[in-house]
């Protein structure tokens, strides 16, 4: 896959990542009953480890959202590198969180294995893109 | 021509072949740099993260659960609060109140906890003690074994219509959920305070009755599709309930659809 085609399949998981992480923050401040298939979502979230240091982390998922976002709108090394470094940060996080999830906490909610899901695939893509350093030269 | 062109492609193809060649190993270079550092800092982020995130949370269950207060927070408020409102069972406020509030909430429950403290003040001035309006708190234990306990807790202090005290004094001095916070000293505390029968309220919390009330109305719940606490329900009395959707935690959010039934 080339580099652009790797930046938008980035950016679009990117923005389904935002949505999905947007809706949780919008909920958390807002009270609001989050809608749930698997009938954990508030268990999870009303839990402890939703909150780290008092920020929920929703919020922490929103920014790396963002900011994963951005950095698909740039072709530097640089950028790509600190997309793969978000993103496999995402990744190890999203293990433990979902590892809360199935053990400490018994409960899971589909919107935060929506976002494990998402993180792994821009980890994957993330790695592609910069492996494309190397195939397509730098540009 | 033809034959001119020839050897020139050749040396062109050489030529860019060369380069190519030179170029990937330079960048292969760079690229492992890159790889190896993005890695790292992704590992030492996620670390941080995981350690904060550990440091900085309470009891688990596999920790020793917080000690109990030994002196409960809130017991002036509490009694301040409900001094003199009627109350029956799990029932706040005169049973002839022409509007019903529903509460469906778990007493592990955070948000359930901020609107006991920032709503239900104003609510009781100003709906239940001048007899407009009556709540029902509707216990639905979803978050765990503390929530179950809890709940039996308050249906026993309920069976001597101190309900609403027990839950708000339940709330006033809440621990990390399910670490064990809700315990039998906690529990004898809070009864003591609220002044109930407490050998009766220790049969009672612990008897099977207590416990097939507690999950009668936590399969209620479940069945009116609750799925997050608090969820409000609201009517005339003897009616048919709506829910009512809320959009903050102040006795605001809920003032319009009390309004709207009161006229009604």
């Amino acid at each position: 896959m080339t580099d652009s085609r790797l930046r938008v399949a980035i950016g679009g998981l990117a923005g389904l990542g935002v949505l999905v992480a947007g809706y949780l923050v919008f909920e958390r401040y807002t009270g609001g009953a989050i809608s749930c298939t698997t009938g954990g979502c508030e268990t999870v979230q009303q839990s402890s480890y939703s909150v780290l240091g008092g920020v929920p982390v929703a919020v922490l998922g929103l920014c790396a959202y963002v900011a994963i976002l951005v950095l698909a709108f740039f072709r530097t090394e640089a950028a790509r590198a600190a997309q793969l470094a978000l993103a496999l940060a995402g990744v190890v996080f999203s293990g433990y969180l979902l590892w809360a999830q199935a053990v400490p906490i018994g409960a899971f909610c589909d919107w935060c294995l929506a976002s494990d899901a998402i993180m792994t695939l821009i980890a994957v893509l993330s790695l592609l893109r910069l492996r494309s350093v190397v195939a397509y030269g730098a540009s | 021509m033809a034959k001119r062109k020839k050897p020139t492609r050749i040396v062109r193809t050489t030529t860019r072949t060369a380069t190519a060649a030179r170029a990937p190993r330079k960048l292969q270079l760079r690229t492992r740099t890159l790889y190896l550092g993005a890695i790292g800092a992704a590992l030492a982020i996620a670390a941080a993260l995981v350690i904060f995130s550990i440091a900085t949370r309470g009891g688990d269950g596999s920790e020793p659960p917080r000690p109990t207060p030994l002196t409960l927070s809130g017991a002036t408020a509490t009694n301040a609060l409900l001094r003199g409102v009627p109350q029956q069972g799990n029932t706040l406020g005169s049973p002839s109140a022409p509007v019903t509030l529903v509460e469906y909430a778990d007493p592990q429950c955070p948000y359930c906890a901020q609107w006991a403290h920032g709503a239900l003040p104003e609510l009781v001035r100003e709906y239940v003690r001048t007899g407009r309006v009556r709540i029902e708190y509707r216990g639905m234990a979803f978050i765990g074994p503390d929530s179950s306990t809890g709940l039996a807790a308050a249906v026993a202090a309920g069976n001597q219509n101190k309900f609403w005290h027990f839950v708000d004094l339940l709330y006033a001095n809440q621990g990390t959920e399910n670490s064990g916070w809700i315990n039998s000293a906690l529990l004898g505390a809070i009864a003591d305070k609220v002044g109930v029968d407490s050998s009766r309220f220790d049969d009672e919390r612990q008897s099977s009755d207590v416990a097939a009330v507690v999950n009668d109305s936590t399969m209620q719940a479940r069945a009116a599709g609750v799925n997050s606490t608090p969820t409000f329900y609201a009517g005339r009395t003897g009616g048919t309930l709506r829910p009512v959707d809320v959009t903050s935690l102040d006795a605001g959010a809920l003032r319009p659809a009390l309004d709207k039934l009161l006229a009604s």
